[in-house]
């Protein structure tokens, strides 16, 4: 069987996918990086496997979209564009995949139009496979996204949300499928988005099942999570049903809520009579082998709380929402109420709200509420904004029923049916006068931003303009392992800590000295190429340096 | 008391300046503006008067010059080049205190600072010129005049103001309707920056290489000439990198330029040290330019393969000595390379880098190198200014080892703060046609690849910084 190819047009590798006699495999990367560690894993580790993994013959590499984009300028100081630019040169095979959430793009609330479409059209100029969902499967939400991949030449691969319940039959999830293929025509991936991991392996085969019968041509790519320890039956069940492709990551750094270990898969699969023709055992080995070293740096950025949890079948919180979830609830001080609330509010308040997909931003929309449920007392007492607007229906209608009125008295007040009447129904987001914004951004960045740049200005304004502003004060940190980067404590006097700028200059840092004056001022003595410099620090950087609050990561 | 002498200038060259005359155990009188109040050569003199707050108009005060020469009991002034160097009524006015002025005469630098009288006296001295005209009538008939010089030689033609130089006040023209609306630009533009409105007309000359020899005269009227330098590699009329000898191979062709030079500088009866620039075309015909009458930012090389000291040599003929060597003493040995590092972005049209601090310097050294600078760790680079930082200038026995030298000093010369012409001229001395020795004044123009260089100089120091503030916070503030 040939490798898909990237260049490939999407026709071209739907025909090749539909023809092929084994199944296909995607490293699903990013996802692992957002599962496991909380979106931190560095191009310079990505860097490192991409020899490896260009040669592992992989479907597609999953490496940008979700919260990743968010995740690379606010905590890893890259552009997304030049990770993605870099990535291609060393990997000038592999097709790369992304995550996009439909009208929420790589964020958590609805953009304007025309947003999306230049969004789109910029990051489809490195990005071949589109995996877009809504967390409602609300399918006119993703339809802008649709249209630009299909300008750009680009593989639409669109997602129906899974999750489990009375409400979530295959009939459901059928009728969903035909709404997809109305508005995409037939030349598309279809994804089953299991981003929690749930269902058992018979529920996910019976589903795989079904759709195979109904659209014996249309390739499947079946994506899960290991939270609960059993993707790996999920995905032989889906492979064994006609799944196409499947998901999974680089065994050295799987851990609980991302994908499964590559190589389980294809040695489970193997035994069954099921070949994987195009992936390279040798180099997958060889990635987990390359980059193994490199995971204790991560350790910062792992879980909490080790082992699996079969018991998000009934959280059902999705696995790239793990990590920061139980984060919170280490900061917030209330881990101790986990098991009441992941055990017993979210499975109420997911039935309360609908039973729909608890899956970025909705999964957020799920988890605070829950956790305000608990901590607050009253049950809906202290609603967010985004319940509100959950409730007014602004992300799209609810799939199965609506909650109960109480619970809309209780979040829009005692005159709710008017509220509802006045405020409700999807929100049409009048388009942005983007030339505007671009001024506006140059402004604020002193010279004319590219196009990339105002894609980014215009998903994150702040964050955007102070990565730029790092940039410029601190260079292309993209450079440095995580050794350096995510370094904790302080180096050691005479340390010598090398490494190679963007452009191919290797440099040398030797630590000196920290001397601090009577005025708390702290000069930091480095000597850098062999030569001294000196780097102040007033003394309050000292204690503002924990400055942005954590609320990112989610899905 | 030791005899005094004022240096009429600023930044490298008026350090280039004191350092001859302390040499010849003369004491030196710097002056200054207040912008320039931190500068080294300030410190490197004996005494320095300011001027005033300036900027600029106080270096050009011909008053306040003067009297600070007289104040400080200086017995002579040295001018460097640019400010006062060659006005006339700055040579006059020393004349008449009674001051010396290192340098060619009142007379002299008149006639030849007219460009219109200058190639008369060339003319009358059979010395070859490009074809031109004398200053052009005022209104229409000058006009007339010009449109009929162009139909007998030909477009493009260059339209000059006649007391320009140094680049300035010079047009490309290139269609009778083009000359028609640009002489009268021309001739208001002359006006505000020179307060002369005359221009003229010289046929262009495609792609020359830009040669000049270096004479220096006694005033007996000894004449000699220290060889060719050539100044091709410019960007806008303003020159970059300089190197003596010329690099043309018929080295008949450049005696005949070098006796030519000595003839035009006679013919001007010219003393002291000055510069004749010719242009030579592809087919290495050559015209006379001008002469400057000045010590040249680019001397260096000169006094690099020639091993005479060319402003002291300056001075003592000023002082009235005789000149101490004749032409068969000057041999040429090797070659030299100067490049000017300017504190500017090649990437923004040269844009100057002024007001920005120098937070290292880090200079080279060793066989062969020579930094004539005035810039220092820590200085703030005043706005109001040139942007010279630093003239580094190379000597090898061959082309080649003179290249290589030049590479290799670039690549230890770091300067942070300020982005410089280092990158740029990195790039320069790994072209293949510069290494080969080819280079007219089209260079630039034809090599726009040259510009495409990353500005790393401060990447290591940026990336640095970040692994300060993870020494210092103890985490990475900007990963957590």
């Amino acid at each position: 069987m040939e490798r898909i190819v990237q260049g490939t047009s999407p026709a071209e590798v739907i025909r090749q996918l539909q023809n092929s006699d084994g199944y296909h495999i995607t490293n699903t990367a990013r996802d692992l990086s957002q599962s496991d560690f909380k979106n931190r894993i560095l191009l310079h580790t990505d860097l490192l496997a991409a020899d490896a993994r260009e040669r592992a013959g992989y479907f597609s590499l999953e490496i940008t979209g979700g919260a990743s984009v968010h995740v690379d300028i606010l905590r890893k100081q890259v552009d997304p564009f030049l990770k993605l630019d870099i990535l291609r040169k060393k990997m000038p095979t592999t097709m790369f995949q992304t995550l996009c959430r439909g009208v929420n793009l790589f964020g958590y609330r609805p953009y304007p139009q025309n947003v999306i479409r230049f969004t789109v059209k910029e990051f489809a100029k490195y990005v071949d496979v589109w995996r877009t969902f809504d967390f409602m499967n609300y399918i006119p939400n993703m339809q802008a996204v649709f249209e630009e991949v299909g300008k750009a030449g680009k593989v639409n691969e669109p997602c129906i949300c899974f999750s489990t319940g009375p409400e979530h039959t295959d009939k459901y999830y059928l009728g969903k499928i035909q709404e997809i293929l109305d508005v995409t025509g037939s030349d598309i991936i279809l994804c089953i988005k299991n981003h929690g991991g749930l269902g058992t392996p018979k529920r996910i085969g019976e589903l795989v099942d079904n759709i195979r019968q109904k659209y014996p041509d249309l390739p499947i790519h079946y994506h899960g999570h290991n939270t609960d320890g059993n993707d790996i039956g999920r995905i032989v069940a889906a492979v064994q049903n006609g799944a196409t492709i499947v998901d999974a990551g680089d065994a050295s750094f799987t851990g609980f809520y991302g994908p499964a270990p590559i190589l389980s898969v294809v040695q489970t699969l193997k035994d069954l009579g099921y070949n994987a023709a195009t992936i390279d055992e040798e180099a997958v080995i060889e990635t987990s082998e390359v980059i193994r070293d490199e995971r204790q740096h991560y350790h910062a950025f792992e879980s909490q709380i080790k082992g699996f949890q079969p018991t998000v079948q009934i959280h059902k919180l999705p696995g790239g929402a793990m990590g920061s979830s139980l984060e919170q609830a280490v900061k917030g001080g209330f881990l101790d109420k986990m098991p009441d609330i992941l055990h017993k509010e979210m499975p109420r308040v997911q039935k309360e709200l609908g039973n729909y997909w608890s899956v970025t931003p909705g999964s957020q929309i799920l988890w605070t509420t829950a956790v305000a449920n608990i901590q607050g007392g009253e049950r809906y007492g202290n609603a967010s904004g985004d319940l509100r607007n959950l409730l007014l229906g602004k992300y799209g209608p609810f799939p199965f029923y609506e909650p109960e009125d109480w619970i809309f008295e209780k979040v829009l007040g005692s005159d709710w049916k008017k509220v509802l009447e006045e405020e409700g129904g999807v929100e049409d987001i009048s388009d942005m006068d983007i030339d505007k914004e671009k001024e506006i951004l140059a402004d604020r960045i002193g010279e004319e931003p590219t196009d990339q740049q105002l894609v980014l200005y215009l998903q994150h304004p702040n964050d955007a303009v102070e990565f730029f502003k790092f940039e410029a004060k601190f260079g292309k940190v993209y450079v440095l392992p995580p050794s350096i980067f995510l370094h904790e404590g302080g180096f050691e006097a005479g340390e010598t800590i090398s490494f190679t700028d963007h452009t191919g200059k290797e440099h040398r840092v030797e630590v000196g000295p920290s001397i601090k004056d009577e005025d708390g001022e702290t000069s930091v003595y480095l000597n850098v190429d062999h030569h001294q410099r000196v780097y102040t620090f007033e003394p309050e950087l000292a204690e503002g340096a924990v400055a942005k609050p954590d609320t990112i990561s989610k899905e | 008391m030791k005899t005094k002498i004022l240096v009429a200038n600023r930044g490298e060259i008026a350090i280039r300046l004191i350092r001859a005359i302390q040499e010849l155990n003369y004491e030196a009188v710097a002056v200054y503006e207040s912008p320039d109040k931190e500068s080294r050569h300030i410190r490197i003199a004996d005494e320095a008067v300011w001027l005033g707050n300036g900027p600029r108009c106080d270096y050009l005060n011909i008053d306040k010059i003067i009297n600070a020469a007289k104040k400080s009991g200086a017995v002579a002034i040295h001018p460097g080049y640019g400010f006062l160097a060659e006005n006339p009524d700055f040579v006059k006015a020393c004349e008449d205190e009674g001051i010396i002025f290192i340098g060619p005469s009142s007379e002299v630098v008149s006639n030849l600072g007219n460009k219109v009288i200058a190639r008369q006296i060339m003319a009358d001295a059979d010395i070859p010129m490009v074809p031109g005209t004398e200053n052009l009538s005022p209104g229409d008939d000058g006009v007339k005049e010009a449109l009929a010089f162009a139909a007998t030689y030909k477009y493009p033609v260059m339209l000059k103001a006649t007391s320009g130089g140094g680049g300035r006040g010079i047009r490309l023209i290139e269609s009778d309707d083009q000359m028609k609306s640009e002489i009268p630009v021309a001739r208001a533009e002359a006006k505000a920056a020179f307060n002369d409105e005359s221009v003229y007309l010289e046929k262009v000359v495609i792609e020359p290489k830009h040669v000049e020899v270096q004479i220096m005269a006694d005033k007996e009227g000894t004449t000699v000439h220290l060889g060719t330098r050539d100044c091709s590699i410019q960007r806008r009329n303003q020159k970059l990198i300089e190197i003596a000898p010329s690099m043309i191979s018929d080295k008949k062709l450049l005696d005949t330029i070098c006796e030519t030079a000595v003839k035009a500088a006679k013919a001007a009866n010219y003393f002291n040290a000055g510069t004749v620039e010719f242009l030579i075309d592809k087919d290495f015909n050559y015209y006379f330019m001008e002469i400057n009458t000045r010590v040249q930012v680019e001397h260096t090389v000169t006094e690099m393969i020639t091993g005479i000291d060319i402003v002291r040599t300056q001075i003592k003929l000023a002082m009235g000595k005789k000149l101490s060597f004749c032409q068969d003493d000057i041999k040429m040995r090797g070659h030299a390379i100067e490049m000017r590092i300017n504190a500017e972005d090649p990437k923004a049209d040269f844009m100057p880098e002024g007001g920005k601090t120098v937070s290292v310097y880090r200079s080279p050294g060793g066989y062969g190198v020579r930094l004539d600078g005035f810039v220092y760790q820590g200085f703030t680079i005043p706005e109001v200014y040139d942007s010279l930082l630093v003239k580094m200038t190379v000597h090898g026995f061959s082309w080649n080892e003179t290249v290589d030298r030049l590479r290799r000093c670039l690549q230890n010369f770091v300067i942070a703060g300020p982005k410089t012409t280092i990158p740029f001229y990195l790039n320069i001395v790994k072209d293949p046609d510069f290494v080969k020795g080819d280079f007219d004044t089209s260079y630039l123009d034809k090599h726009p690849e040259l510009f495409d260089y990353e500005d790393n100089a401060n990447e290591a120091s940026k990336l640095a910084n970040l692994i300060a503030e993870i020494h210092h916070c103890g985490h990475n503030p900007y990963a957590a």
